[in-house]
């Protein structure tokens, strides 16, 4: 009972005190529907595993602006092709655009309500999450990314979000990708921090006919923060989405893309975490093949070390009708300690017949004929462990186009597998 | 170089091995033959440390040294080397990135000089030449995706890295056409000095044209039946095993 006046008290201060002004009727639709909701608990079938009562001890606040020393996250693909929010706030000083394309916009929505009439319409029809409303009805500011017909762009785009809470605050990304037909874009999205705080992003996006976004996505939050963050996609005929995504902090993080496939879509959703000490990360996903012949492709990682948690939860739903629907879903799972615990659920539903669908779920340890293999080639027991689970997690990162982010994330990993011995492996 | 004296072994209980001897010296190409499920690659495997095998009796010297008192990983850094059947594939890991680790703890054991990334670079490229391998191989994760015989060459160049005193072939030409196995047996010929041995274990004939061992030994039951030089490769493949295994069934009732 306590736990409720808690949880109630903490929806009411995260939605109070002043709040901007634009989109006023997306954010009272949004207020509306939170008059009737609560925090979630772990009765709620979809947060089962995931308890937020710790949330409810802390009194957060919204988040001041402040400066910050970027340098540590540039990218050299990415230069001139940034945009940085801190604590919520366009940080305009460390942001550069001078090198995006003529034709493509990329702005803070601060300076362009107009051209988001698209906000909040991703996903139209189904249920708004929690702390998707909740972000509706508090973002201040967020990143707007338009790309013209048939505009193919070369480089890479970076939208970074930094959180620095000295004392415990929330903040709301909010991020709008709209592709138009035929248009091509690769985007990198990084949320970075420290202190105690709460982020409850939300990304949006529109891939419209034959158009095609390759989507980067690293959380790597401060130890102590609480990561909530919603995807909307909608991904139109013919057209592709490629994402990953990398979570490597937050105390606590939850991730839940929600995808609808149209004709012939094809969508890629990977994704890593690595968790340790008393981490907790999970991935509600839900893969709408809405129109016949979409494929969809999932390969979802977990190490698992300390006394950390990992929840996957998967969904694909195949519609009456989407014949020739290609699903593949594997969720991989590696623990490296007693102590660690995984609990992982694939979940179809299938309402057409001529469908192709397989899923598989695995959760353990290394595999001892792989270990030997390595031994075997001279490595000691220690160092072929550590490959391996190197390996593990490196091989979701193989394929991410930008060099240096690959490099920088492979290096992150080596340093956390205890992989770093072996030398650069990079 | 290899003395193996009435080895015994088993898996899950079952016996395997039932009574091994082998000498091999340095210099010489031995070849194990047999029909499946003779013990032939079990043989292959106990030798470098498997841990599905348990050793029950006997013994085996390498250098005169027991190799049972060494892990795998040891007996590798010491100079055996085994080319596997089933390589296993490592995802996440190129297999530059592994040869190069797998070289420099070899170095380092010998106390030999590592190579850094430039210098391994030059190294291994004149090292794909010797098995033919096209230069985007390097760049994979460890034969995640080879086909059968792409993960044979890899195995070839991966004993061309390491250069071994003994290496131990199982199977070498299952999955490979008659071109690769051309190239693959050149440079496994190419890679052997008179310091070095090679133990060849085969159930088909066909490799042993390119790699001539100086002794076959026929192996059935776990039990090595016959030995000879090698015009008895010739004998098997115009005959088959079931004569030697006849022979043997004889001379044991003598």
């Amino acid at each position: 009972m306590t736990s409720m006046v808690a949880g109630t008290s903490l929806v009411a201060e995260l939605l109070g005190g002043p709040r901007p002004a634009e989109w006023k009727e997306l954010r009272e639709a949004a207020e509306a529907r939170l008059a009737d909701r609560d925090l979630p608990t772990t009765a709620d079938e979809d947060w089962k595993y995931l308890d937020l009562k710790v949330l409810a001890g802390i009194s957060f606040s919204p988040a001041p602006r402040a400066a910050v020393d970027i340098s540590g996250y540039l990218l050299p693909e990415m230069v001139g092709t940034r945009q940085v929010f801190v604590n919520g706030h366009h940080a305009p000083h460390v942001s550069c655009a001078s090198a995006v394309p003529a034709g493509v916009r990329f702005f803070p929505m601060s300076t362009a309500s107009e051209a988001c009439h698209a906000l909040g319409s991703m996903g139209h029809g189904v249920e708004k999450g929690f702390f998707e409303d909740l972000n509706t009805v508090r973002f201040g500011d967020g990143a707007v990314i338009l790309v013209p017909k048939n505009l193919k762009v070369a480089l890479p785009l970076h939208l970074l979000f930094i959180t620095k809470a000295e004392t415990p605050a929330a903040v709301f990304p909010r991020v709008l990708v709209v592709l138009e037909r035929g248009a091509e874009l690769e985007l990198v999205e990084e949320h970075h921090g420290a202190g105690t705080y709460l982020s409850a992003p939300v990304i949006e996006i529109r891939v419209a006919e034959g158009a095609i976004l390759h989507h980067e996505r690293v959380q790597r939050e401060s130890p102590e923060a609480y990561h909530l963050g919603t995807l909307r996609a909608e991904v139109a005929k013919g057209a592709q989405y490629h994402s990953r995504t990398l979570s490597f902090g937050a105390r606590l993080s939850r991730q839940q893309p929600w995808i609808r496939l149209a004709e012939g879509a094809q969508v890629t959703l990977d994704g890593l975490a690595l968790l340790d000490t008393d981490q907790v990360a999970d991935t509600h996903s839900f893969l709408h093949h809405a129109e016949p012949n979409s494929a969809s492709h999932q390969l979802h990682k977990c190490i698992v070390d300390g006394k950390a948690r990992a929840i996957f939860n998967g969904q694909v739903r195949v519609a009456p009708g989407a014949q020739g629907t290609d699903a593949k879903q594997q969720s991989r799972n590696l623990l490296l300690s007693e102590a660690a615990r995984v609990d992982t659920k694939p979940q179809l539903e299938i309402y057409a017949d001529d469908v192709k669908c397989s899923h598989g779920a695995a959760v353990g340890q290394l595999d001892p004929e792989e270990l030997f293999y390595l031994q075997s080639r001279g490595l000691n027991a220690d160092d072929a462990r550590n490959l391996l689970t190197y390996g593990f997690a490196a091989d979701v990162l193989t394929h991410i186009p930008v060099a240096s982010l690959r490099r920088a994330l492979r290096q992150l990993v080596l340093a956390r597998t205890q992989a770093v011995s072996l030398g650069d492996l990079t | 170089m290899l003395s193996i004296k009435n080895l015994t072994a088993s898996i899950n209980g079952t016996p395997v091995l039932k009574g091994i001897d082998l000498e091999i010296k340095a210099g010489e190409i031995h070849a194990i033959m047999g029909p499946n499920g003779s013990g032939k690659s079990t043989l292959g495997k106990v030798l470098v440390g498997h841990p599905s095998y348990e050793v029950t009796g006997g013994e085996v010297l390498f250098e005169g040294q027991n190799l049972f008192d060494l892990e795998p990983d040891a007996r590798a850094r010491a100079g055996i080397f085994m080319g596997f059947q089933h390589p296993i594939e490592v995802p996440g890991v190129s297999n530059a990135s592994f040869l190069r680790l797998a070289y420099n703890k070899k170095a380092e054991a010998e106390g030999r000089e590592e190579l850094d990334p430039l210098e391994f670079d030059d190294f291994i490229h004149e090292k794909i030449k010797l098995v033919a391998m096209k230069e985007e191989f390097l760049d994979r994760s460890l034969n995640e995706g080879f086909s059968g015989g792409e993960k044979k060459r890899n195995e070839i160049l991966q004993m061309a890295v390491l250069e071994p005193k003994l290496a131990i072939l199982d199977e070498l030409d299952s999955g490979l056409d008659i071109d690769a196995l051309r190239v693959l047996g050149d440079a496994v010929n190419r890679l052997q000095r008179a310091d070095r041995a090679l133990l060849i274990i085969t159930h088909f004939p066909r490799i042993l044209e390119t790699i001539q061992p100086q002794f076959v030994h026929v192996l059935s039951g776990g039990r090595i039946l016959k030995s000879a030089g090698k015009e008895l490769a010739l004998e098997l493949e115009e005959r088959g095993y079931d004569w030697v295994l006849e022979e043997a069934a004889a001379g044991g009732a003598r």
